[in-house]
């Protein structure tokens, strides 16, 4: 059974494009066929983070206007034989495809991929409806601010009106636990709170992000990355597997071991 | 821009000035064009109606209103004149039908009131959710909320401040109750908020004021309703 999922935020630069590759990965990582989408027409960046930009021949718009088949546009990710993804395309905008186009799409891909992830532009016009489109299910990026939370409630809102209501798990990106402690961020159930929709992972702000991000290699599965390992968090979740969240204090300092090893005799 | 037809409105309906030199029937294709034009605004909204500025004839009163039913969905409930007297007389009862319908009657509503969406009532209404940041509701009657209320909320719509707002936990942006507005601090920070407890509020009007008063039974007892 094959499911198709959009990552979407309405606001911008949240990390849709980061949890989509990392996600995307981390699944093909996990032995499930995967294709991930950029429905961003005209600002093209997720073969960017994928590494995998200079062997894009075909994008999406061709697919959808008949030039290719989608096979031929498709990109086979060289570390992970599972792994798909059909780049959006530079030259044009969102108008180029229409919600009916993706639907079809996405449900001819369904017969082939476990999962088909659509990277989502920002904004509620036709790139957003364009890409939820097809979708069964939406993972929601946000940050701990309220700028991002606000805008993510009306995706949620959107996301209820549109005719076949999409059920909404929550990721909280770039979260920093030193700031929740000192009480200037936003906790986790506090964004919970608000949004009142399911948690499915938080992801700490980390630097390896930024890294991996310019170097085209995700960070899933990375041992030493605590962001890589909460999206593998995120990854078992989707597949149906119950894990435990994350510890996101990360290393401990001396006085604090000190502290626990106290509280435990 | 002509000015021979002027549409006013006010709490009861509408006000259509008209000039009184001009010839009648070069009056009458004014006043298509002005309702064809306004059709999409008043939508089909009920009102009372009322002609100022000319003394027009039975007949021409009814040629204007069949008009009006022509060019626009305007359901035209009554016409007012321009006796003060019947005119006060007259915004007194539909002030009375409007009240007794907001307060008599209610309705539900099921679910997070998220950002962007607006829910109108003509009736009193309960939610069973959260107001979010950026919904808003109107009512012509009684607002209560059985969740967070943290978007903004006009109570009482059409003037009717004897309207209230309950909510479970009360924190709008903006409240608005009859014709008094009230609206949030301006320095909250969403990070200091959790510290005080939630308690279920409500707000009402007393002299010109919004006020918002924990809900028991001293407070209960005191308002008038």
């Amino acid at each position: 059974m094959s499911e198709v999922i959009v990552v979407t935020s309405g606001k911008g630069g949240v990390g849709k494009t980061t949890t989509t590759a990392n996600v995307g990965t981390g699944l093909a990582m996990l032995d499930k066929k995967v294709v991930l989408i950029d429905t961003d027409i005209g600002l093209r960046n997720l073969d960017l983070v994928l590494g995998l930009e200079n062997r894009i021949v075909y994008n999406l718009v061709d697919v959808v206007e008949g030039n290719c088949r989608p096979k031929q546009a498709m990109i086979k990710d060289k570390r992970h034989p599972n792994l798909y993804l059909l780049p959006s395309a530079q030259t044009r905008d969102k108008s180029s495809v229409t919600p009916e186009q993706m639907k079809e799409l996405t449900d001819e891909l369904r017969k082939e991929f476990d999962y088909i992830l659509l990277d989502c532009p920002a904004g509620i016009e036709q790139g957003f409806q364009n890409a939820i489109a097809g979708a069964d299910r939406a993972l929601l990026v946000t940050t701990p601010e309220v700028s991002a939370i606000r805008d993510a409630d009306r995706i949620i809102g959107l996301l209820e009106a549109n005719e076949n209501k999409k059920h909404a798990d929550l990721i909280v990106n770039r979260i920093r636990m030193d700031m929740v402690k000192k009480g200037e961020m936003m906790t986790i159930e506090d964004v919970e709170d608000i949004l009142a929709i399911d948690l499915i992972g938080a992801v700490p702000d980390d630097e390896n992000i930024v890294i991996s991000t310019n170097q085209g290699e995700p960070v899933v599965g990375s041992e030493t990355s605590l962001a890589g390992q909460a999206y593998m968090n995120i990854c078992h979740r989707i597949i149906g597997e119950e894990v435990p969240l994350l510890d996101l204090n990360g290393k401990k300092g001396m006085l604090s071991k000190f502290a626990d090893l106290f509280k435990k005799n | 821009m002509k000015n021979s037809v002027v549409i006013k409105g006010n709490k009861y309906g509408i006000m259509v000035i008209l000039d009184k030199d001009i010839p009648f029937e070069e009056l009458i294709s004014d006043i298509i064009e002005k309702f064809k034009e306004s059709s999409k605004f008043f939508g089909s909204a009920s009102m009372a109606i009322s002609f100022e500025g000319r003394k027009l004839t039975t007949d021409e009163e009814r040629r204007i209103l069949d008009i009006i039913s022509e060019y626009s969905e305007i359901d035209v409930i009554c016409v007012v004149d321009n006796d003060k007297k019947r005119e006060e007389m007259f915004k007194e009862k539909v002030e009375q039908k409007v009240t007794d319908i907001s307060s008599a009657s209610g309705q539900f509503y099921r679910g997070t009131l998220r950002s962007g969406q607006v829910l109108e009532c003509e009736s009193s209404v309960v939610i069973l959710g959260d107001v979010n940041p950026g919904a808003k509701i109107i009512s012509t009657g009684n607002v209560v909320v059985l969740g967070a209320l943290k978007g903004i909320v006009y109570a009482g719509i059409t003037g009717d401040a004897s309207s209230f707002v309950v909510a479970l936990e009360m924190n709008p942006v903006q409240i608005r109750i009859g014709d008094v507005i009230a609206r949030c601090s301006d320095n909250k920070s969403i990070l200091k908020k959790k510290k005080n407890k939630p308690e279920t509020k409500i707000a009402f009007v007393e002299d010109d004021n919004i006020y918002i008063e924990p809900l028991n039974k001293d407070v209960l007892s005191d308002l008038q309703f």
